[in-house]
């Protein structure tokens, strides 16, 4: 299990929970590390005073920031003085639908354990795993680390607090940025697109979705431990133009999907087995979204 | 200004092809400090120290080594860590469709916004499917020779796009081992719970939530900019209450007479 990044408590009403704030997600990646090409010895990073070209220890470091040409220092210390009164606390202010929260906003996940094994705190802890399961609502609240401020979700996930630290409303950009959509598409063409959709709809299974990109980086690491070579391969050649006529493209997806499908063990829905022309077909699936 | 798109490419889902350009969606607003020397406050160089000379080595002799053993390093080259990213070219491939509804929150890594490319059509279409049918499509993109597992949905009318992470790499709530209380819990202390959550609902709305923390760390960067000193700091945490139904009754109390 990932170490606790954090330790405080979280406060509903006058309820406290001790807890510690424990990654929900695992660092997988394989990581490289520099090596002298020379002699195949790993580097270090070593700080250096670009004025005095003297190698710096941690205690004598700061953050700096340019205002106005001049360089500001601040310590831990001082940006500690800025922080709220209970910095230690996650503090609940409202509640709310998980639903009415956009996926965008959610950032780095979490899971809040209670940070010691009393009667009060396992007891206290849950009660707001039970409460927050009944009710089915998330927890919006705020708490500090790492001298940074974070708006966090709370929620029952698994029999366990969930907390996901979300971005701030500023930090997420306005679709207006977009080009303008000028097109309208046709009604009988979204219906279509929509029988598509269900036709390749499935459950959402999370487990069978691999990483590729690790196994395959893998694959590269043990065969150049045995000496062989690997040299990248060229990207597939697609055709990627578009459908000249998206109808056509749409039909003739689910007429294939249809046939794909029924090798299955899925049952195939009534609109994908006509082989039918464009009227049929754009018929059919008007009914079909329709009930 | 027009924003500055970082990926141009194709969704496709079927014989469907959508031409697109992706943009991030969002951007960190947190101030960014740089490292400095305080005594002087200049900046901080990053050296590389080789470990076997204790001499200075420039990035041109830098090579990147997995360790598959303790000081055992298999070397890579830039060009056999692209062989990694696999072979496929611009495409967001939609292998399937899904309830968007049905993922949770916690696979969701990270969000850029599609925006059509040459043609508005098929763009829109899609955009309308998605948004009608309720659902999010699976499919894979490879992007700065990393491939990425995303869902393609709809959001305010245009297309998002979201990374997610892997299954393997969520924790279960029940790694944590959480121990069950020996006391089990009240239907009494559950329904009061259930009252203050009650009292506290209140519909999400963005932009109410500020980061007013950021506002202060700007407001001490300019007062010490101007010379001033800070403020010294004040802690004051919350007391842990020790019996679970007079501080439920408390909060309710407490909640009550402040509506």
């Amino acid at each position: 299990m990932p170490r606790a990044k954090w330790k405080g408590t979280i406060g509903f009403g006058l309820v406290n929970v001790p807890v510690e704030l424990i990654p929900a997600a695992r660092d997988l990646d394989y990581h490289f590390r520099e090596l002298h090409e020379k002699d195949s010895a790993p580097v270090r990073r070593h700080r250096f005073c670009s004025k005095e070209n003297k190698e710096v220890s941690w205690d004598e470091i700061g953050r700096g920031i340019e205002v106005d040409g001049k360089m500001v220092v601040l310590t831990d210390a001082d940006l500690e003085s800025v922080q709220p009164e209970r910095n230690q606390t996650i503090e609940i202010e409202s509640f709310t639908d998980i639903d009415e929260i956009d996926p965008i906003y959610f950032d780095q996940p979490y899971f809040l354990a209670p940070a010691n094994r009393s009667a009060g705190t396992l007891r206290a802890y849950r009660l707001l795993v039970t409460a927050m399961a009944e009710s089915e609502q998330v927890a919006l609240g705020r708490f500090v680390m790492h001298t940074k401020e974070y708006l966090a979700a709370v929620r029952e996930r698994e029999g366990a607090l969930a907390l996901s630290t979300m971005r701030f409303p500023d930090e997420v950009r306005s679709v207006d940025m977009l080009p303008e959509i000028d097109a309208e598409p046709d009604p009988a063409a979204i219906d279509d697109a929509v029988a598509v959709i269900d036709e390749l709809s499935t459950e959402w299974e999370p487990a069978k979705y691999e990483d590729h990109y690790r196994l395959r980086l893998r694959k590269v690491i043990d065969s150049r431990r045995k000496g062989r070579t690997v040299t990248a391969p060229e990207p597939r050649e697609e055709d990627l133009s578009p459908a000249p006529d998206l109808m056509a493209a749409l039909r003739k997806t689910l007429e294939s999907s249809g046939k794909k499908r029924s090798s299955s063990k899925r049952k195939r829905s009534p609109a994908s087995k006509k082989p039918a022309g464009a009227k049929q077909a754009a018929k059919k699936s008007t009914k079909k979204t329709a009930g | 200004m027009a924003p500055r798109s970082i990926w141009n490419g194709t969704i496709t889902f079927g014989l469907v092809k959508v031409p697109i350009k992706l943009y991030s969606a969002t951007e960190s607003r947190t101030i960014r400090f740089r490292q400095v020397h305080i005594k002087d406050g200049a900046p901080l160089e990053h050296r590389r120290i080789c470990t076997a000379e204790d001499v200075e080595v420039e990035y041109s002799e830098i090579v990147k080594g997995y360790e598959v053993n303790e000081d055992e390093y298999v070397v890579l080259t830039p060009d056999e860590v692209k062989a990694a990213a696999g072979d496929r070219g611009k495409v967001v491939e939609i292998e399937e469709f899904v309830d968007a509804a049905e993922i949770d929150p916690i696979y969701f890594e990270k969000t850029y916004f599609a925006g059509f490319r040459d043609d508005p059509e098929p763009y829109a279409l899609l955009e309308r499917a998605l948004e009608r049918s309720g659902k999010a499509g699976i499919g894979r993109f490879t992007f700065h020779n990393r491939e990425y597992l995303v869902a393609v949905r709809s959001r305010l009318g245009v297309i998002a796009v979201h990374t997610l992470r892997f299954e393997d790499e969520i924790v279960r709530g029940g790694d944590l081992n959480i121990s069950k209380p020996k006391k089990p819990l009240s239907k009494k202390e559950v329904s009061m719970a259930g009252s203050l959550i009650e009292g506290l609902r209140d519909p999400f709305r963005p932009e109410n939530h500020h980061d007013e923390h950021r506002e202060q760390v700007r407001e001490l960067i300019d007062a010490r900019a101007r010379g001033e000193k800070p403020k010294k700091p004040r802690k004051k945490d919350r007391e842990n209450v020790p019996d679970l139904t007079s501080a439920l009754e408390a909060s309710i109390e407490a909640q009550q007479g402040g509506s």
